[in-house]
């Protein structure tokens, strides 16, 4: 039984094998072979020498891990508040959620400019309600790229949790209402429990994203936030060192790889 | 087998199979390709030289942009043939000579008008002159030197650089006063010392060359180190061509590309090198040509906004492009280091 739809799937398989495996082992394989000299280590012996490389690392990382707690602080309400609604409001409100996804990147991450800029719609505001005197930076930082991170990513977040959320059984609810639960206690050792599994899922999927963002850091970032993809484009278009990105690649498959083996480790554990 | 041998042959350059294959192909080949920068630029080799070289040869030419140096790497190591020109900067250029991604110039076959001697290269023509130069937002108190560009006290604003080394190293030495002539080799501790000292007022680290004219119109920023051909002319930005650097576009040959591909490059470089085609080049984009007769050409009214017109070429210095071939990839180390820390 099992072996018999293979043959369907077996295309599939070749097609991924050819177009996307392999051009990809071929490319982490570039940091450990060299033409006319074999195999060599030289490139991560060159990461632990000059560790900058590594840094940018760690910053994309933290940097993950902000607009990922961002989203989280964001998207978790917003998928409750979504929950309570009408069928027709869950409409509406799922839609706004997902209307972003029809607009490009980057158009959206260049509004944020002109949302965001000094002489933008809130700088203006703000002025003019004479809270600030002189324009806030959104832009060209940290906050300005953990902004525009947190809203391309949001739905990937809002999406499974809103789904999970709607599954749970208003009754489990009423019942531990019944026993004389306050609300308090009602949410945390029933409502969010359940949301969990998805929770984490979402916040996985958003953290691993932030990891290999682009445009988003380099166009809000002002230069000034040093994320690894834009470091990988410098090595691979401009040097062209391809092996240094490839081994500084390896090791970002690799820390997300182990991210996701903790996840799952977890995720076995919450289930057991 | 024998087919094999002659291709790689002329491939090799020897002149005698050269002109042989270029004199069998010369009706064959109906069109060849080129990778270049794109946007306003491409247009104007498209006006100025791919325009006259199509009329006289018959040869079509297809534009192919950007023109990264990772794509020219992927090109030549796939061993593809069909593209033969890719546009490279001076440093690119010689990146690509010491990886063997280029061929030499075969500039007997290109038979050129004179040139200004950088543009002459062994490995590729340079064909179009552009200034990085300060510019600042109008109405901005205006600077003379380096000094004052990055005196932020006495010119307050925000400022806004290139996110490119070879740019920000080089002008943040002259503003410590060293002169042009003593710049190389490059100090780079006492350049990233003086880079310290203004960071705070560096908003933005411009990657794109139409960042940095649209913050200062945005007012985000009020000074910026900027390509010429992005604000000369327009009376938004004040400009100085003072102490900026003359650098070089250059077309280069891609190795492993056909010969007779070659042979009609070759002319089209030649298209490159007649003056009047330059002229006509520089009313797309205010980027000049190399020959030394251009300015009798252009508009005199325009004079003031070109690379190569005689009283800009004179307060500028040209970039040292073996240098940083030599030393970019360790600088760059201590470029990233250093914008971590911003």
């Amino acid at each position: 039984m099992r072996g018999q739809g293979f043959g369907f799937v077996a295309p599939l398989l070749v097609l991924m094998f050819v177009a996307f495996n392999a051009p990809i082992a071929y490319m982490l394989g570039l940091a450990f072979w060299e033409k006319g000299r074999g195999f060599t280590l030289q490139h991560y012996e060159g990461l632990l020498e000059a560790p900058v490389y590594l840094r940018v690392l760690g910053n994309t990382m933290r940097v993950a891990l902000v607009a990922t707690l961002a989203n989280v602080v964001i998207g978790y309400p917003l998928a409750l508040w979504m929950r309570g609604l009408s069928n027709r409001g869950r409409m509406i409100a799922l839609s706004l959620v997902v209307l972003p996804f029809w607009v490009s990147i980057l158009v959206r991450t260049y509004a944020w400019i002109v949302v965001l800029g000094n002489g933008g719609l809130v700088n203006r505001t703000l002025q003019w309600s004479g809270l600030t005197d002189a324009p806030v930076s959104f832009l060209y930082n940290e906050l300005g790229v953990t902004i525009g991170m947190a809203n391309v990513l949001l739905p990937f977040l809002v999406l499974p949790l809103f789904a999970a959320m709607i599954r749970i059984d208003d009754r489990l609810l009423q019942a531990a209402a019944s026993l004389g639960a306050p609300p308090r206690t009602i949410f945390w050792k029933v409502f969010f429990p359940l949301t969990l599994p998805a929770l984490a899922a979402g916040t996985l999927l958003v953290f691993i994203l932030c990891l290999g963002f682009y445009v988003t850091p380099a166009i809000l970032g002002g230069g000034r936030v040093p994320m690894i993809s834009n470091l990988l484009d410098t090595l691979i278009n401009q040097i062209p060192r391809w092996e240094q990105a490839a081994a500084i690649s390896t090791i970002l498959l690799i820390v997300t790889l182990l991210i996701f083996a903790a996840y799952r480790r977890l995720d076995r554990k919450a289930a057991a | 087998m024998k087919r094999r041998t002659f291709v790689g042959a002329a491939a090799a350059g020897l002149p005698a199979f050269s002109i042989l294959g270029a004199g069998s192909a010369r009706a064959q080949v109906k069109e060849i390709r080129m990778i270049e920068a794109g946007g306003k630029s491409g247009e104007s080799v498209e006006v100025g030289y791919i325009e006259p070289f199509t009329k006289k040869t018959g040869i079509k030419v297809i534009r192919e942009s950007p023109n990264p140096l990772g794509k020219l790497r992927a090109l030549v190591e796939s061993g593809q043939t069909s593209t033969v020109l890719m546009e490279l900067g001076s440093g690119g250029m010689l990146q690509a000579r010491n990886l063997k991604l280029i061929e030499p110039i075969d500039w007997a076959a290109v038979a050129p008008q004179p040139m200004f001697p950088e543009a002459k290269h062994e490995y590729g023509f340079g064909y179009q002159y552009f200034s990085t130069i300060m510019a600042w937002r109008a109405g901005a108190k205006a600077p003379k030197t380096w000094a004052d560009f990055f005196n932020t006290k006495d010119f307050p604003g925000k400022r806004c650089l290139p996110d490119y080394p070879n740019y920000a190293i080089s002008f943040a030495l002259l503003a410590t006063g060293i002169t042009p002539d003593k710049l190389f080799p490059l100090d780079v501790d006492t350049a990233f010392k003086k880079l310290n000292e203004i960071k705070k007022d560096i908003a933005v680290w411009w990657k794109a060359g139409a960042q940095a004219p649209q913050l200062m119109k945005d007012n985000e920023v009020q000074y910026a180190i900027c390509w010429s051909g992005r604000v000369v002319g327009d009376p938004a930005f004040g400009v100085n061509f003072a102490g900026g650097m003359a650098d070089l576009s250059y077309f280069t040959i891609v190795k492993n590309s056909k010969a007779e591909d070659r042979a009609a490059a070759y002319k089209l470089m030649h298209e490159m090198s007649i003056a009047a085609n330059q002229a006509k080049a520089a009313t797309v984009v205010s980027y000049t040509g190399p020959s030394p007769e251009l300015d009798a050409l252009l508009p005199k009214d325009k004079l003031a906004e070109y690379p190569t017109s005689k009283q800009n070429k004179a307060v500028q210095w040209v970039e040292n492009a073996e240098w940083w071939a030599a030393n970019g990839e360790a600088v760059n180390k201590k470029w990233e280091a250093f914008k971590l820390s911003l």
